[in-house]
């Protein structure tokens, strides 16, 4: 009997999903197309595919003609409307992330996303092919746009989410109406072939009302300089952790960074947690902790990455262009949580070294270790150290610390403390503090810390 | 095969010298088996096994017969050749390395060893200036009683007894102010539960002196030394009405 109730809504549920897969069946739900590795070597010509996503048809998307914008009931132009444009797509194969973006932008607003499926023209070995198609891509685009336009859309409306060379085709389509575009968010955008050509051959500020970019890949597939008005740098815009180092690990070592800012971009969206990031001339100073000042930010604080950079709009068109950093964890959640750590010392001498920092509370931890380089320790002198903490702890109850040279004959050091104090950036929490502290090397000293009172030194 | 070779020819060779002068037949022996071998690779191997170390007439006579030499065999040969009396140039060639080693270790032992902490170190004597802190406490677990208003009362003698001596250890323990401190006094119990005045005496040197008064002895190390023992003790579970529990909010220090 009771095998029987649990049954019942099992049945239910195939019932309803075979149902479901039925209706989709009978409307031939639109999507990518998918090309083999064999069309990619033969080489393909350029032909753009519009499908239309809403929130009515989240899972079942339709083609959306290029002329006739009455045939589909579903594309209202009163509503904002999205564009997702990919990149090179060497093996012809669609994008893993095209439907999970388009399921993340529909949940946060209700607005047209249009997938552009440019795969004819982008699947093609030789990537100088891909480069020229980008070009005829953005014409056809700016026309589809003219077209809208001409319907009653609101070009302030139009969002275009670029991911490589997607992001230049925006930049082309932006060009064309002398930047009315809303906004432009360029994910990873091409370096090869675009890097340095003048602005009018590629994606540049000037393109939209509002141009954010995400760069992951700077060192091979990304675009190194900064193109929009404001600029983030994941992890300094090179190597991504958790990303394969050699090439054993086959094609994931080519498209693992690259790939990455997809992602970092869909964890802003499903607001998970929020990375951050600081504005610094170069992602060493951010790591020595010379980038933490968020004041010209007012109390928003410094920018968050991703969708919701947009409240940052006036500030950030007013400070011109701007580069920012940020770090992340090795898998999703990638956000990662900033803490300033001071230390001052009274040692006679000198020391250098690393410090690993652990907080624990409500039963979790959170490990921050501070060494991208040797840091140093001078006597009466405060040491701000950058701690970036893989998850967030609301209480911190204890703490630990460690010292280490990475010394292995040396003599053991004495990292001898007057007083540590941990800042977190972005909650305005009382800092936290604990004095008087011997660190031996590579041994871990634990404590309860306390609030700081005024400080003096 | 080749350490076999020469583990064995390093076990033999001390007993070896002792052996031949005993026995007069040994040498004979080998002197036949050289003129007898042809074969100089079959000499070498029954050499190896053996482990017999061959008369140095023997060495010159297999050297004749070079032409037919193996070039395994030769480096093999002029391994085993005398460098100095019995010490043998393979012998030489493993001792350096240990050697080297050797001495880089035992030199970084003796480093560490002979390390001297310079923060360990310091001259009491040269100590003079004093530094001089007051405050006071709540000891919300007692209650005043008119005995606590005078000093010289066995209770109060008592109290400030305990209470000094737990100032004390804290400021003697501390690794940055334990060498500074020389005396903890509460000099009055007033009514309000009971609260303590003390007063801290450090002394310091008369060099780095502004240093020492703004980083290591200053108001705020002090203060927070002590605050932050006692926020230890409450966090081991110190209850607020035990007799010498001191609340760590009611802490003052000037």
């Amino acid at each position: 009997m009771w095998l029987a109730s649990i049954m019942f809504p099992w049945q239910f549920l195939t019932f309803l999903l075979a149902l479901s897969a039925d209706m989709c069946k009978a409307k031939e739900c639109a999507d990518f197309v998918d090309l083999e590795l064999a069309h990619a070597i033969i080489g393909t010509t350029l032909k753009i595919r519009l499908l239309l996503f809403t929130r009515d048809t989240i899972h079942c998307g339709s083609f959306l003609s290029h002329v006739n914008f009455s045939a589909d009931p579903h594309f209202n132009l009163s509503r904002p409307t999205t564009f997702v444009i990919h990149g090179y797509r060497p093996t012809g194969s669609p994008p893993v992330w095209a439907h999970q973006i388009t399921e993340l932008l529909l949940a946060r607003k209700d607005m047209n996303v249009i997938l552009v499926d440019w795969n004819h023209g982008a699947a093609n070995v030789n990537y100088f092919k891909a480069v020229e198609n980008t070009h005829q891509a953005g014409e056809n685009l700016t026309g589809f746009l003219k077209l809208m336009k001409e319907h009653g859309a609101s070009l302030s409306d139009i969002h275009m989410i670029g991911v490589s060379l997607g992001a230049h085709i925006s930049g082309f389509v932006g060009a064309n109406f002398n930047g009315a575009i809303g906004r432009i968010t360029a994910l990873d955008p091409a370096g090869p072939q675009f890097t340095g050509t003048p602005p009018e051959d590629r994606l540049d500020p000037t393109d939209a009302q509002f141009v954010d970019a995400l760069h992951t890949d700077i060192d091979a597939f990304g675009y190194r300089g900064a193109l929009g008005h404001i600029d983030f740098y994941a992890n300094g815009g090179t190597d991504q952790p958790g990303c394969p180092k050699t090439i054993f690990s086959g094609t994931a070592y080519f498209k693992c960074d690259h790939q990455r800012s997809v992602y970092l971009y869909c964890e802003s969206l499903n607001l998970t947690c929020t990375s951050r990031a600081f504005p610094c001339s170069s992602f060493k100073d951010f790591q020595d902790g010379k980038c933490t000042s968020c004041e010209q930010f007012g109390d928003a604080g410094c920018p968050v990455l991703g969708y919701d950079i947009d409240k940052w709009k006036h500030v950030l068109l007013k400070l011109g262009q701007s580069k920012n950093y940020f770090v992340t964890n090795e898998k999703a959640p990638f956000c990662m949580v900033n803490y300033k750590l001071d230390v001052v010392v009274w040692n006679e001498e000198d020391h250098w070294g690393y410090i690993t920092v652990k907080l624990h509370g409500n039963g979790t931890d959170a490990v921050a270790k501070i060494d991208h380089r040797a840091t140093q320790f001078k006597k009466f002198t405060e040491t701000k150290l950058f701690a970036q903490f893989d998850t967030d702890l609301q209480a911190v109850t204890k703490m630990s610390l460690m010292f280490s040279t990475g010394n292995v004959f040396k003599p053991k050091y004495k990292l001898r403390v007057l007083r540590i104090r941990l800042t977190h950036l972005e909650r305005y929490d009382r800092p936290l503090c604990r004095y008087d502290l011997v660190l031996e090397e590579s041994k871990e000293v634990s404590f309860a810390p306390l609030p700081c009172q005024e400080s003096n030194f | 095969m080749t350490t076999d070779f020469e583990m064995q020819a390093f076990k033999t060779n001390g007993s070896d010298a002792v052996g031949r002068s005993l026995t007069t037949g040994n040498g004979a022996n080998h002197a036949y088996r050289c003129r007898d071998e042809g074969s100089v690779l079959l000499s070498a191997q029954r050499n190896g096994h053996s482990g017999e170390t061959m008369p140095s007439g023997c060495v010159t006579a297999e050297a004749f017969a070079g032409s037919k030499e193996s070039a395994a065999h030769k480096v093999k040969r002029e391994l085993s050749e005398a460098v100095c009396g019995k010490v043998r140039l393979w012998m030489l060639l493993v001792l350096l390395p240990v050697v080297i080693v050797a001495v880089v270790l035992i030199s970084l032992g003796v480093c560490s060893a002979i390390h001297e902490d310079t923060d360990e170190k310091f001259n009491r004597s040269s100590f003079r200036v004093a530094r001089l802190f007051n405050g006071s406490f709540s000891l919300p677990g007692l209650t005043f009683t008119e005995d606590l208003l005078s000093l010289s009362s066995n209770q109060s003698r008592a109290l400030t007894g305990d209470l000094q001596g737990k100032l004390s250890d804290v400021y003697r323990s501390s690794p940055a102010l334990g060498r500074y401190f020389s005396k903890a006094e509460i000099y009055a119990l007033r009514p309000g539960s009971v609260i303590a005045e003390y007063q801290l005496t450090f002394v310091m040197p008369e060099e780095h002196q502004e240093q020492l008064r703004s980083f290591t002895l200053s108001r705020e190390m002090v203060y927070n030394v002590l605050r932050q023992f006692l926020y230890d003790q409450e966090g081991r579970g110190a209850s607020p009405s035990s007799a010498l529990y001191i609340d760590p909010v009611s802490l003052k220090l000037s």
